[in-house]
């Protein structure tokens, strides 16, 4: 809301200085600036949705008020002369929705007059645009006092006003031009045959004042803030009025904004007032209940001791009702103004004496606390190890958004699961949860190499969600991408490009820091978004926990990539630190090394041999040593060289010659046994 | 014999002085002293002696024996000391040329951020505790005192996935869930993505916040006040200003605003916070006549902006390596 100050200048005596009033609004909760609107200071507001007492002129007066800066004058009701006594019957179906409902008809006045320049004025450095006469008065009364007034031609009316809840698609097309269909949830004003408009949001098109419109009648309500909220949003509309009319106007101020409107509109135009019609109904006005304010509860809650002649002259300047009460415990029975709609418990008047006491009176202190030390630190622990360890072998984070397009999420290698699709996106791009990090990884990628990177390595930490029995199921896993070669360009080192090995490598290197080595395996698998043949699954205990693997050329040919990206996904919940590590004493005795050199056939994995050769379970091989596979020149077609080097070691003492020549012979005899393999 | 014996003497000694290398010196050893060497089988031809002669000869091979074994030494250490030298004199490179590296990566400056706020909070004996991205209705809005309808959900821009679940628009719901589970009292800190339907220069649709919850016996508002400014100190490593103006949210009264006046003196909104609202207690079951809180929720990228300077928000999801690796 704009108010340019010089509107609020006409109730002192001297003008406000703005930077002062600004400073001590903001500090007592109201958060506004100053702009300047044709040299002319406005003051700028942006209202939290609590303090709908302060959308007009009459609530930034009495929260100046409130702050020490009481006006001379106060808004006085004027009264009108009375010409006739035509009304149009009003209809209320239900007195909840519509407490109080006041209307006058002004017939005839001088349909010709333009709006005064300086109503026009007035109304631009409030940010709104002049219309016509009419509704800019109508206008100027709702910036004045709160009250929205709705205004409508009279001779468009038929018969009576019915306030009334819509027929179930109930149709009409508003002042905006958009037609609106309803149902019984919305509230609206008609006539006998016709919706002349939604109540508390907008007036239909056809029932508004236009040129030819000399005769009015003249609307104020106070519409139940529950009928009205959240009614302008499921249309997708915003109005003053519904600003105000849900977040709650006086009401006990549509008199008065009836009869200001009438004034004015005398002023400028003259007419022929009608009686003010009255439909209302005092049960259903909302009544502020007096509220227990306890005093140990202000102290208990802001942690300081405010002097009770304090507490009561902050309550008076709020314009409460403050009376002296004995509890059995000190204490105040305080009423609110009418105005306040956000003032219902004792906690609501605890925040308004601190925020007039100042926020900046109430000191800063340290509580004393229990602490109990060393809680949930492993969380922590995990990502420093998860990060320092995947920057440290060339990863960059990074972080995209959660959401992506519907054609990048088709990654998932679960087919029993559905994406989440929102239902109100941004944008088709940003439309349904992702359900893998890579589509955001290899966006990054792209992006970086347009600005002429090279090498990379990224990897991102997040969640990737699914729809599981219509339920939401996410979960958190680590995922990563290299590109291009292993090394930075430099002397001295080759220039190999990353493969598929480097990142199973630092992948084993990950579940090596949690412990895992021994429980992790890697199994050829098909995944969609990767090469066949190149792609594995990463198995803990036989449980799949991640993927890895070339990026599908057919992907990489539609990024123009010029190498195949390597990508992993690991599930975040799969790495779990150790805690129940344990140091086992062992001796030093020398170890023997022996060497075995076969020829497979290119198809067979050399997992196999080395699952064999475990499978004896020969107690004194520690390690087996994968430390050449060869193809080509000296080697048959279809066939490839496998050298292994084989640690032998005792943990009791120093083996012989003959207890090792003795395994050897062992497991020559068991390759040949199982797999047909001769060693050379 | 005898000279024999000092023919083998002269021409071993010649032989030890004409050596070049170290190789060469232990096959003239080898050849002299070793098992089968010269020296040796002068040493085993004592048998075929006169028993008589064989003291005097026997000392004389081994007298030859030690000469050579010393000259042998000596020289062994002047071929050593060459060989270093030479080594030394071979050894210079040019130091100049870069090192071999391999690269190294960084984490992102949000997780940087991140990972101090959750620091500093354990330090004051926070537990940090997180909750689902997708949330239902209860946790985002009801459970914290805004119902449905309720003009403070329009603040919030959600964005729905159908009528019970929902992006969640703060970190908030975790206070929920963290009092559900845990009781009271309580002290957690809770960071996270959240989203909302705004973009532009300072808003994306998905950003971090952190949450903070502390329930307990006798907490007020000194505390909270206190707890934000250590918070900020530290976080920026220096004394800050701060300013705390009342606001509003549904879930805690009195609520507040906190800014921090830059270095060039504007105040700047960083957090949001306040004593946590009686009705929550209530919604929980938790007694507020026995129990008091407060809460507070800070923006991740906006410390993270003032922190470095950093004027665009949208940066910080575009990964632009240029941007990312300033942050090592």
């Amino acid at each position: 809301m704009k108010l340019p100050i010089e509107w609020l200048n006409e109730f002192y005596k001297q003008d406000l200085d703005p930077g002062k009033i600004v400073e001590k609004l903001t500090l007592s909760g109201l958060e506004c600036e100053v702009t300047t609107h044709q040299k002319r200071p406005v003051l700028d507001f942006s209202l939290t949705p609590n303090r709908a007492d302060c959308f007009s002129v009459k609530g930034i007066l009495q929260e100046l008020s409130a702050v020490g800066k009481k006006p001379i004058k106060a808004l006085q009701t004027p009264s009108s002369e009375i010409h006739h006594k035509d009304i149009v019957p009003v209809e209320i179906k239900s007195y909840k929705d519509c407490p109080v409902f006041i209307t006058r008809v002004i017939k005839n006045y001088d349909r010709k007059v333009k709006s005064p320049k300086w109503l026009q004025e007035r109304l631009n450095l409030c940010g709104f645009k002049s219309v016509n006469l009419i509704v800019d008065i109508a206008n100027m009364v709702m910036l004045e006092t709160g009250q929205p007034l709705h205004t409508y031609d009279l001779d468009y009316i038929n018969s009576k006003i019915i306030v009334r809840r819509a027929k179930n698609k109930e149709a009409l097309t508003i002042l905006d031009g958009s037609q609106q269909i309803l149902d019984k949830d919305y509230l609206i004003i008609a006539d006998r045959d016709k919706p002349l408009g939604i109540a508390g949001i907008m007036g239909s098109l056809e029932s508004g004042i236009s040129e030819s419109t000399s005769s009015i009648l003249l609307e104020s309500a106070y519409f139940n803030p529950e009928t009205i909220m959240g009614k302008a949003r499921m249309l997708n509309l915003s109005s003053e009025a519904s600003l105000r009319f849900e977040r709650g106007v006086d009401p006990n101020i549509q008199n008065h904004a009836v009869e200001r409107f009438t004034q004015l509109l005398n002023q400028e135009a003259g007419g022929e007032n009608g009686l003010s019609h009255q439909s209302m109904s005092k049960k259903d006005k909302p009544q502020n209940k007096s509220i227990a304010l306890r005093k140990e509860q202000i102290q208990r809650i802001l942690g300081i001791t405010i002097p009770n002649k304090k507490i009561k002259s902050i309550l008076l300047k709020l314009d409460m009702d403050v009376q002296e009460k004995d509890f059995g415990y000190q204490g105040w029975s305080i009423t609110a103004p009418s105005y306040r709609f956000d003032i219902k418990d004792e906690c609501d008047l605890i925040e308004e004496i601190a925020r007039i006491y100042g926020f900046e009176n109430i000191p800063e202190s340290q509580e004393s606390m229990n602490i109990s030390l060393g809680k949930n630190t492993e969380r922590l622990d995990k990502r420093d190890l998860i990060n320092n360890l995947l920057c440290n072998l060339g990863y960059s984070e990074v972080i995209n958004y959660s959401f992506v397009s519907p054609s990048m999420n088709t990654s998932s290698n679960n087919s029993s699961t559905d994406v989440m699709d929102l239902q109100n996106p941004l944008s088709i791009d940003m439309s349904v949860m992702r359900n893998s990090l890579w589509p955001g990884l290899l966006s990054n990628l792209v992006y970086n190499i347009k600005r002429q990177r090279k090498d990379l390595r990224l990897f991102e930490v997040g969640k990737v969600f699914s729809s599981l029995d219509k339920s939401p199921h996410e979960i958190t896993v680590i995922s990563g991408l290299t590109y291009g070669n292993v090394n930075n360009e430099q002397w001295g080192q080759p220039n190999n490009p990353n493969d598929f090995y480097n990142v199973k490598g630092d992948i084993q290197t990950l579940l090596e820091i949690f412990n895992l080595k021994s429980s992790v395996s890697f199994k050829e698998t098909k995944h969609n978004m990767l090469c066949p043949g190149r792609t594995a699954s990463v198995n803990l205990n036989n449980k799949v926990v991640g993927y890895v693997g070339e990026l599908n050329p057919e992907i990489s040919d539609d990024l123009k990539l010029e190498f195949n990206p390597i990508l992993f996904e690991l599930n975040h919940n799969a790495l779990k630190l150790s805690s129940d590590l344990k140091y086992a004493p062992s001796k030093y005795f020398p170890y023997s090394r022996r060497d075995l050199s076969l020829i497979l056939n290119e198809d067979i994995e050399v997992n196999k041999v080395i699952k064999l050769i475990e499978a004896i379970k020969i107690k004194d091989l520690q390690e087996t040593i994968i430390f050449d596979v060869f193809k080509g020149d000296k080697i048959e077609k279809g066939r490839k060289s496998v050298s292994i080097g084989l640690i032998f070691q005792s943990k009791s003492r120093t083996l012989n010659d003959d207890e090792i020549d003795k395994h050897m012979l062992k497991i020559n005899q068991h390759l040949l046994k199982k797999m047909k393999i001769k060693v050379r | 014999m005898t000279n024999s014996l000092s023919e083998l003497n002269r021409q071993a000694e010649e032989d030890i002085s004409s050596c070049l290398s170290l190789k060469e010196l232990d096959s003239v050893r080898v050849f002299y002293l070793g098992k089968k060497g010269k020296v040796s089988l002068e040493l085993k031809s004592l048998s075929k002696l006169n028993p008589k002669d064989r003291p005097e000869f026997g000392k004389k091979v081994n007298e030859v024996k030690k000469t050579l074994q010393k000259l042998i030494a000596v020289k062994k250490a002047e071929l050593n000391d060459k060989k270093i030298k030479a080594s030394i004199d071979r050894a210079g490179i040019d130091v100049t040329l870069p090192g071999k590296t391999k690269p190294i990566g960084q984490i992102h400056p949000l997780s940087i951020t991140l990972n101090a706020i959750e620091k500093i909070f354990i330090n004051a004996g926070f537990i940090v505790d997180d909750g689902p991205e997708i949330e239902d209705e209860y946790h985002n809005f009801t459970a914290l005192n805004i119902p449905q309808n309720h003009p403070a959900r329009a603040m919030h821009d959600t964005f729905y996935f159908d009528t019970q679940y929902l992006l969640r628009t703060h970190t908030s719901p975790i206070q929920i869930r963290s009092m559900e589970r845990e009781g009271v009292p309580i002290r957690v800190i809770a960071p996270g993505k959240v989203y909302r339907r705004d973009s532009d220069i300072t808003h994306t649709p998905m950003f971090h916040q952190v949450e903070g919850l502390v329930i307990d016996r006798n907490i007020n508002f000194t505390h909270l006040k206190g707890i934000l400014h250590d918070f900020i100190n530290v976080f920026f490593n220096d004394d800050m200003s701060l300013r705390f103006r009342p606001s509003y949210f549904p879930f805690t009264e009195p609520s507040a605003e906190v800014d921090l006046l830059s270095k060039d003196g504007q105040w700047l909104e960083i957090l949001g916070c306040g004593m946590v609202h009686p009705n929550v207690l209530d919604n929980l079951g938790i007694d507020n006549r026995k129990y008091s809180g407060y809460a507070f929720g800070m923006g991740v990228e906006r410390l993270t902006m003032i922190k470095y300077g950093i004027n665009d928000i949208r940066l910080f999801f575009e990964n632009d390596l240029n941007f990312l690796s300033q942050f090592k």
